[in-house]
Order: C-alpha cells, then structure tokens, then sequence
C-alpha cells in the first residue's frame, strides 16, 4: 500500500546531510523503505549535496597523495567487479518489523516485549540511542490520546493499524512529521491495536491536567 | 574553409562515440564526462580514468569532509575510502540514476556518519535503501541524472536569497540539524523550517524544470 502522508522537505534535507538526530533518521528510514515518492525526493535532496560538493574550490592533490592513493589500488585484490544486485523481492510478511528498526527492537513484531504505560498504551523504549528518544507504541483500538504538541520535532511511522487526526487519517507507512507548532491528538481506528515508531527529539509537552498526569506515565 | 568545415563534419559522429575529450582547464565537466570514466573503470579497471575522477573529487570530498569538523588524518582516511569503494563498486554506478557528484557525496557522508558520527545502522540502512532504488530505476517517474544539466542546479543555488543560501549550506556543508541553526542564528526553530522547505522547493524546481 502507497503511503499518503510524507517526509517534510526541511527533514529530508537534514536526512541528506547526515544532520537528522539520530532518533529520527530511524524513523525517517522507516518511511523511506515504503515510500517510493520519499526515496526519490530524497535523491533530489542528495543532488544539492552532490552539487554543493563539487562547488567548492580547492587545489590539485599533492603527487604524495596521488602516489598514496596508487599505492592502495596495488593493494587491492584483482576482484571481480561487482554488478549491480537483484532486484529485491518484496516480502510481504507482516509479522517482520521494517530493517531501520532491527537494531533497536529486533525484526518480529509478535515477539516485541511490550509494558504498559497507561490504560490501552504500551510502550517499549529503545535503549543507548544518542540524539534523541526512540519508541515503539502499542495503543488500543478507538483511544483518544491525550492532547499534547512537542518542544522540537517528532516523527511517527505506523505499523499496524491506524489513527485520526486534525491532520488527517493515518495507515500504515504514513508518517506524520509535526513540529513543535502542532497540537495534535489522534484517536486510533477501532479494529486492531495501532502499532507505530515513534521519535523525538525533545520532550513531548502534554496540556490539561489530566494529560500532565499521564506524562509522568510516557515518560517523555 | 568551407573543405575543411566539411571534413569535419564527416569524421564528428564517429569520433564522438570513441574519444571523451579531456575538459578544458576551467570547465567543469559534466555528468556525461564522469559517466565515461566510470565506465572505463568498471569495464577495463582503468587507472588513467580513475585518476582522472581522483584528481577532480578527491579535493573535493576532502574539503567537505574538514568542513563537517573531520580532523585531517581521518578525512585523508575517508577519502581513500570513498576512492576506494568507487574502485571496487564502479559496476554498481548507475549514470541513470545519479550522476557520480550525487554518488561520491552519498559515499563520503555515508563514511562520514558511520566512521565521525559512529553510528554503526547508518551503513546497512543505506544500502537497503539503495537496494530498493536499484528495482526502482525503470520507474517511469525516475528522471535520469545524466540528462539535467548540473549548471543548472547550480545556478540555482548561486540564485537562493542570501539567508537560504546560508541555512542550505549550514544544512549540507556543516551538517547542522534544524535546532542547531535555530540555536546558532537565533531564529525561530519554524522559520529554519520554512526558509529550507523554500529552498528545497526552488532547487527542486530548477531539477525538474522542462527544457
């Protein structure tokens, strides 16, 4: 299924330059690997760097690292030149958690080890990941979210199932990039949990005393 | 005048598919010129092509390595490494896909995250990616690097209002994310956003432009 809603531009060109925190590159990458649209935006986005590169001004290289660089071609085992791999098939196995996630929670979602968190959230946090905060959430089938916006920038891929919003409705692969302006409060489908990444950059900022209470609970 | 004129249009069409002139000193060559040697590289492992492509980029990668704060021993690493990798992987050039620019830039940031940043994902993550837009490049939305001019492109970077121009380059050439710029020029975090977003949108279009 084609996702709906996109990677912001000004996050792509962060993408592209190796500039987006940590957190959210995995996330970001978790859109990227469904989103045929992102991918190929994302390569306009590396064209600017490609130009930028090449721009600059700079000297011939020294005969000393001419020579270096000679040298190590000597070195190089006579291999065969690689070609460009297989197309990839699509494996549609739903119980398989996109590659960006495997190194922070594995490659099954049957076998993720969920803890509750509030009534109908469960959460699981990534551990030693620098720049930023890095979750998988689990909300029950037609929970209102507390109303909350964020201090910086979140990004939230779905998995499974869905949610609704002010900014529209949210299927798996979408991804909902908000920055800190947005409030938003996103009421999941009924059917089955929405699972979804989600990472931030900065403390989510909940409103309403009944929010402020739970935030404790998220732990963000 | 006119004979000679004649003589030469009779010998052009076929020299022109054998022989890739060197550029002049101070054009830049262009995309087809790259494509060329990587070709020679990849067919023949042609050590004249590839120091042709060494002598353009090497300095070039250096540079944006040492802007991004990499200490000079490492960014001589990195680019050894990223010369390196264009060496053992020229077959996996793909001059429809991306012109060698774009391919060494990808390169020298992906060594750059994973080897500076440590970030050991990063890497895997990539060639995922670049897996999937392998089996995507017959895509009919696909638009071939080769066939836009890169001048134009970057002539639409010399063209950004100043303050864009400075944002993509804090963006690109120093690898800041959107807090840290919004921090560094004490400007409101949304309008780093938007002033990107409008760069983005302008550079885009003179990508896609129609000529």
């Amino acid at each position: 299924m084609k996702p709906n809603h996109h990677l912001d531009d000004a996050t792509l060109l962060s993408y592209s330059s190796g500039a987006l925190p940590a957190a959210l590159a995995v996330v970001a990458s978790t859109h990227l690997e469904r989103c045929a649209t992102c991918r190929t935006r994302l390569l306009d986005a590396d064209r600017i760097g490609g130009a930028l590169m090449q721009q600059q001004r700079v000297e011939a290289p020294t005969d000393d690292a001419r020579a270096a660089m000679l040298a190590l071609l000597d070195a190089e085992p006579a291999i065969e030149q690689v070609a460009p791999p297989a197309d990839i098939v699509e494996e549609h196995d739903p119980d398989r958690l996109p590659s960006a996630l495997h190194p922070w929670f594995g490659n099954s979602m049957r076998a993720l080890r969920w803890r509750r968190v509030a009534p109908g959230v469960q959460r699981i946090r990534a551990t030693g990941i620098s720049g930023g905060d890095l979750m998988l959430l689990r909300i029950a089938p037609g929970s209102k979210l507390p109303l909350h916006s964020h201090g910086g920038s979140e990004l939230t891929v779905i998995l499974d199932g869905a949610y609704d919003d002010m900014l529209g409705h949210f299927g798996p692969g979408d991804v909902a990039d908000l920055d800190g302006e947005i409030q938003h409060q996103p009421v999941t489908s009924p059917g089955v949990p929405c699972i979804c990444v989600a990472a931030t950059d900065a403390p989510l900022v909940f409103s309403g005393w009944f929010a402020r209470t739970l935030q404790p609970l998220f732990g963000f | 005048m006119m004979d000679s004129d004649q003589t030469v249009a009779e010998v052009a069409p076929f020299r022109a598919k054998q022989y890739v002139a060197p550029p002049a000193s101070n054009a830049a060559p262009d995309a087809q010129y790259w494509s060329t040697q990587m070709s020679a590289v990849s067919a023949h492992r042609d050590r004249a092509s590839f120091m042709r492509i060494y002598d353009h980029f090497a300095p070039r990668l250096q540079r944006y390595l040492r802007n991004l704060g990499v200490p000079d021993p490492v960014s001589d690493e990195l680019v050894q490494e990223a010369l390196l990798t264009l060496w053992r992987k020229a077959g996996m050039f793909d001059p429809a896909r991306a012109s060698l620019a774009t391919w060494l830039y990808r390169v020298a940031r992906n060594l750059y995250i994973d080897h500076v940043r440590r970030e050991p994902h990063w890497l895997p993550i990539q060639e995922g990616l670049d897996r999937l837009d392998h089996a995507e490049s017959a895509r009919p939305d696909s638009q071939p690097e080769s066939s836009l001019d890169q001048d134009i492109l970057k002539q639409a970077i010399d063209r950004l209002p100043p303050t864009q121009a400075k944002l993509v380059r804090m963006c690109y050439l120093e690898s800041k994310s959107h807090s840290e710029i919004s921090a560094e020029l004490d400007m409101p975090l949304g309008s780093v956003k938007s002033s990107l977003r409008r760069s983005f949108a302008k550079l885009q279009g003179s990508m896609r432009a129609p000529r």
